[in-house]
């Protein structure tokens, strides 16, 4: 189930309210001359007609998935429409995350092909600078190439936006827009050396099925890409099962891209074509100031000249405490467990460091291994808090190139991308 | 009631402050780093949110910003913004040139953009800013 963040009122309660405002009479004459009539144009319900504004008809009747949130559990609602939701940090304790506990991240609707698990025909195209343009079908890539199984974190470019000040905009991620499943699919790399890059390539151009928010078919929600030389690296993947299953409807039913320790938009969803461009990729949320960052250091509340900003790629360094949950209480004098993971957008993390003052003196974590390149990582550590009272948890994870997670908001960018602050938990010694 | 309001969680840990002297089970001090909360004010007013309005708050403009702006997507991904005035501008150009938005030549613009700006504001509030608090 979902937890929807129950909306607090100041001021009366407006179920007994007993005046109608103002614009009431307005209001009428939209509802019955411009959207009592839309279903029947359809001829169907229209699950957010209530929504849907005068005069705007649906060019397609596309499910946005809600009730497919039924099979999440305790994720935060951030939207309806398109669908958002994230997990909080203690039901992240899996090292696999499981499918129940994977935030949602939606651009678009949710494809009818992947609400209906049907993958019937399904071909994905590789094209543009290349030797030979391939089209090839889910069973192709199985039997082409050799498959594989990786643990790689997919993280949303916006994690961490709510805590930006002033404010970001987009969807106010706190911490949850992060998980590690298990992918089964072949590499990347080999699918595109099958078909040979050119000398000329310089970037990828990825392309999903999935329709716009408008129903517009012209239109694409989102369409991103990578240098080539990120593409061609170590770790990227096609996939097409998540966890032992068939990726489900809102992670990318039947294929997805894999580009780990990027943003994980370009690890596109539904994924019909990978264009093989001579430029950057200029495809929707690539250019403005989607998922690019200020060239420049600016000052918070800066507006930034489109020109001045720059693609982000690499994902910093960071870590989430899993266990316990935040505001548990512990006993006294006596060690007590907490752990979580600890991932990095260039690779392995070095090491994991605790605080339970504040970040005024640190205790080494034990840090396990990567099974696999760009999988996160378990850290565990025991803490004693000296004597009853209030006490947080900060956890600080370095990358391999000596860099830590800072214990504040970095660099303030208009979009809010790249905050790896370092993340607190309460604990209650009693 | 049960809707969508990602306000709901601002102000109830908001008002956990305000008036909750001892720390509850499952205090969360990244919680306390967030945003605060919408503009729930008008001057001296406190407002309430439309159910019919997708829960925006009821003041002027509410009625206009919704017809404009629901079409795409609900009004979850609004009521969660606080942002600069520059950025709500820009983020109306980018309704309409990237994203397909009808731009109305009425005077909605207007509307819609003061509105927005009265209650998803990160702007520097005027003396109210402790309003959302009950
Ligand atoms: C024609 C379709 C359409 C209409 C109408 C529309 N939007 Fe959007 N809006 C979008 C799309 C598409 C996105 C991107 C959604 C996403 O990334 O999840 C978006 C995103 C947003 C965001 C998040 C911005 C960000 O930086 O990610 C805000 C805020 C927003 N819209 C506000 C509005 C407001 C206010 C209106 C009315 C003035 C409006 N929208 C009308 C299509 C529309």
């Amino acid at each position: 189930m979902l937890e929807d963040n129950q909306p607090r009122q100041t001021g009366e309660d407006s179920e007994s309210r007993n005046e109608q405002p103002a614009s009431s009479a307005r209001r009428s004459f939209l509802r019955t001359t411009g959207l009592s009539t839309l279903g029947a144009m359809v001829g169907m319900t229209i699950p957010f007609e209530g929504n849907m504004p005068f005069g705007v008809v649906p060019v397609m009747a596309q499910d946005s998935g809600e009730d497919l949130m039924s099979g999440k559990s305790g994720l935060t609602l951030l939207g309806d429409r398109p669908l958002n939701a994230e997990t909080p940090a203690h039901l992240l304790d899996d090292d696999v995350t499981p499918y129940e506990r994977m935030f949602v991240r939606m651009n678009g609707l949710v494809p009818q092909t992947a609400l209906d698990q049907d993958a019937e025909g399904w071909t994905l195209a590789i094209d543009g600078e290349v030797e030979t343009p391939l089209e090839l079908s889910i069973d192709d890539l199985k039997s082409q190439f050799e498959t594989v199984t990786n643990r790689l974190v997919i993280e949303c470019g916006g994690n961490g936006r709510a805590f930006f000040n002033p404010g970001a905009s987009g969807n106010q991620w706190t911490t949850g827009a992060v998980g590690c499943p298990e992918w089964t699919g072949v590499r990347l790399a080999d699918v595109l050396n099958k078909a040979g890059i050119k000398d000329s390539a310089v970037y990828t151009a990825h392309y999903g099925n999935d329709p716009h928010l408008s129903g517009d078919p012209d239109k694409n929600p989102i369409s991103r890409g990578v240098p080539i030389e990120k593409a061609l690296e170590e770790g990227g993947m096609i996939a097409w099962e998540m966890n032992g299953e068939p990726i489900p409807a809102f992670h990318g039913f039947p294929l997805r891209l894999i580009v780990p320790g990027y943003p994980g938009s370009a690890s596109q969803k539904y994924l019909t074509r990978i264009w093989i461009r001579d430029q950057v990729h200029d495809g929707a949320k690539m250019t403005g100031y989607s998922y690019r960052l200020p060239e420049h250091p600016v000052a918070p509340g800066t507006e930034v000249p489109e020109s001045d900003m720059v693609i982000m790629t690499v994902m910093p360094v960071k870590s989430l405490i899993t266990f316990p949950e935040t505001g548990t209480e512990v006993a006294t004098g006596e060690p007590t467990e907490v752990r979580g993971h600890a991932w990095a957008g260039n690779g392995d993390v070095q090491a994991m460091d605790v605080s339970i003052d504040f970040g005024q003196t640190w205790q080494k974590a034990e840090l396990d291994p990567a099974p696999n390149l760009y999988s996160w990582q378990r850290w565990r550590a025991d803490v004693t808090l000296p004597e009853t009272g209030y006490y947080e948890v900060w956890a600080r994870a370095t990358d391999k190139d000596g860099v830590m997670q800072p214990p504040v908001v970095p660099g303030w960018n208009p979009r809010g991308y790249g905050n790896n602050m370092q993340h607190r938990i309460a604990l209650v010694a009693t | 009631m049960t809707y969508f309001s990602t306000m709901g969680g601002y102000i109830a840990v908001a008002s956990m402050f305000l008036a909750a002297p001892a720390f509850a089970q499952g205090y969360d001090p990244m919680a306390a780093m967030r945003q605060p909360p919408a503009t729930m004010q008008d001057g001296d007013e406190a407002v309430q949110l439309d159910p019919e309005l997708g829960n925006l708050p009821d003041t002027e403009g509410a009625e206009e910003t919704y017809y404009q702006c629901t079409a795409c997507h609900s009004t979850a991904i609004i009521k969660q913004q606080r942002l600069t005035d520059a950025r709500w501008d820009y983020l109306w150009t980018w309704m309409v040139e990237d994203q397909g938005m009808y731009d109305p030549e009425d005077g909605t613009r207007e509307t819609v953009l003061s509105y927005l700006k009265r209650h998803f504001s990160s702007e520097p509030r005027p003396a109210e800013s402790e309003g959302a608090s009950d």
